[in-house]
């Protein structure tokens, strides 16, 4: 039972059954009052997909969530979430959902299993719910109250309240926020679980090394715009995502002389050399055959791919180019 | 599953908390009971009588009245005022509303926990009346001031479901509930007994639900078998009840304001 039950509205992989996007968005639009929060975005999650959705502060992630999660009414556009209108919830849909919200506090005088255990029993076919304290790795803190536990043991409790009804699709807003290294590596390989059976999910992060390292597609949101929508790969191949040469400056050069060596534009901070370019094969060429001829040391020399980190900032902080 | 088996399992979830929770017991026991001890300890001695208009009570049954009443607004009112705005601000309401449970099964969840407690709280003060001051309570007096809470309690509560609207942060209501209330007790006759009070001070603790909830159970306690309920009480207890609903139904929210956008 549980975890296995399958009827005829709901397969047992968090598939729709007539493989319709888990989550669709047609011309999403939402403004507070004079103020365009969100300014016309579509996209399509796929049925067991992670997908990472991300930008920075101000940038309408928390209003787009909040809408498909059926707390917000959205002000124009067309959008279904497990095939249903968010706008007009009902219980069996919010059946088939999980949220982890981003600020969320529990009551603290509950223990860890008594919380889990009321939220349980909201849901036709749960989680059992010591697998699910486990899962999230709080079966130490089985007994101790919300209130004693820290910030990272806190926030653990809320993805097992999430989970714990055992929903098609989930949404994690921020789900690390607070963690330490250990506390996400271990939250990344739940997460990771949860694909494995099948679930959608529906994962917003400030971290992208955590977006890189769970989601199948991401979007990145930008004032209100969706500046860019796909694998990591097929982002990074649509940007300049410049890769980086770095080295330490040799006695005796000037940073001019190694900018005319390199044909690339060059920074210098304290006296290391960064250099910024497409082709870092041709870069480190030009250098080497100028340096190794005249005995010249290159001290740290190393050649740095773009992160995803790189390319977010690229696409969140340069001006928008309007078509 | 039946959603009543949801009411069942969200009330004693609330108890669980509630039993844990310091503020809720010294604001709905041991206050009130401290106090009812602390007034017959100084005026019960004497066979001093209270001159409710309709009858002479003793003094221990009128300070028996006096705190079921406060004990009621410790309890249905700043304790419910209380957690529902924590659990507001702090986000649990938003977060119960994203869970398929429906909104009426809290809802009654939330008038069964406090049903309970005041029952509680009651019976704890009765008997304490009963054995330590010797009040008298007859069946038809049990019968009478089971009304007089039970109207007191839905007054109450709405009253406070109502003051939630205006409370925007929990610091806020923490200061100004308590006291609101010690205010209203002294006007409402709580603390001083209504015929030493002076005649536009006790007038103006008519227009309160907690002089009707005491003056209720007061007579109860004094006039047994008398078992006429006084309608101007009950009247008073309504318009409150109505009001407040009216007021939370219109202004009630979920989500806390810190995430207002």
């Amino acid at each position: 039972m549980g975890a296995d039950a399958v009827d005829s509205t709901r397969g047992p992989t968090g598939f729709v059954p007539d493989g319709r996007p888990a989550i669709s968005v047609r011309g999403l639009h939402k403004s507070y009052g004079r103020r365009d929060a969100v300014r016309g975005i579509s996209f399509d999650v796929a049925p067991g997909e992670v997908f990472g959705f991300l930008g920075p502060n101000g940038a309408g992630k928390t209003t787009t969530i909040e809408i498909l999660e059926g707390y917000r009414a959205r002000t124009a556009g067309d959008v279904r979430v497990l095939g249903a209108d968010p706008g007009q919830p009902t219980r069996h849909w919010r059946e088939r959902i999980g949220l982890v919200l981003q600020e969320c506090e529990l009551d603290p005088n509950l223990t860890v299993r008594e919380t889990v255990d009321l939220f349980a029993s909201f849901y036709p076919s749960p989680r059992p719910v010591g697998e699910t304290i486990e899962l999230v790795g709080l079966d130490g803190q089985s007994d101790a109250r919300i209130g004693t536990l820290s910030g990272g043991q806190k926030r653990r409790a809320d993805v097992a309240l999430g989970i714990v009804g055992d929903p098609d699709l989930l949404f994690l807003d921020e789900p690390t926020t607070g963690f330490d290294p250990a506390a996400r590596r271990g939250a990344w390989a739940m997460i990771d679980g949860l694909r494995r059976l099948g679930k959608t999910i529906f994962l917003t992060t400030h971290y992208m090394d955590e977006a890189q390292h769970l989601a199948d597609r991401i979007a990145i949101l930008r004032a209100g715009e969706l500046v860019a929508i796909g694998s990591v790969t097929e982002i990074g191949a649509g940007l300049r995502a410049d890769a980086v040469v770095r080295f330490r400056l040799p006695a005796g050069v000037t940073v001019d002389e190694i900018a005319s060596v390199a044909a690339s534009p060059v920074d210098l901070a304290g006296d290391v050399v960064t250099i910024r370019c497409a082709d870092p094969q041709r870069v480190l060429y030009r250098v080497t055959t100028w340096a190794e001829p005249a005995g010249r040391r290159l001290d740290g020399l190393e050649v740095l791919r773009p992160t995803l980190e790189d390319m977010f900032l690229e696409l969140t902080t340069t001006e928008p180019e309007h078509v | 599953m039946s959603d009543w088996r949801l009411v069942l399992v969200q009330a004693r979830a609330q108890l669980t908390s509630v039993s844990r929770n310091r503020r809720a017991i010294v604001l709905s026991l041991v206050i009130p009971v401290f106090i009812l001890v602390m007034f017959n300890s100084i005026w019960g001695a004497g066979n001093g009588t209270s001159d409710l208009g309709r009858a002479k009570i003793t003094a221990a049954a009128y300070f028996t009245g006096a705190m079921i009443a406060y004990a009621l607004v410790g309890t249905a009112f700043v304790q419910v005022a209380l957690s529902l705005i924590t659990q507001r601000e702090s986000g649990q309401l938003k977060r119960y509303r994203g869970t398929p449970v429906p909104v009426w099964t809290f809802v009654m969840a939330t008038v069964l926990r406090v049903a309970v407690m005041v029952g509680l709280v009651t019976a704890i003060l009765l008997l304490i009346a009963r054995l330590a001051y010797g009040v008298d309570v007859s069946g038809e007096a049990l019968a009478e001031i089971a009304v007089y809470v039970g109207l007191g309690t839905a007054t109450l509560g709405s009253a406070a479901i109502a003051a939630t609207t205006v409370a925007t942060d929990v610091d806020t209501a923490s200061a100004a509930l308590p006291l609101v209330v010690v205010l209203l007790s002294f006007v409402s006759s709580i603390f001083v007994p209504v015929d030493q009070l002076p005649g536009w001070l006790a007038e103006v603790g008519r227009i309160f639900p907690i002089y009707h909830v005491a003056a209720g159970v007061q007579t109860a306690l004094g006039i047994a078998g008398d078992t006429s309920l006084r309608t101007g009480d009950v009247a008073v207890l309504v318009v409150w009840a109505l009001a407040s609903v009216l007021v939370a139904a219109r202004h009630f929210r979920w989500e806390p304001h810190a995430q207002a956008a």
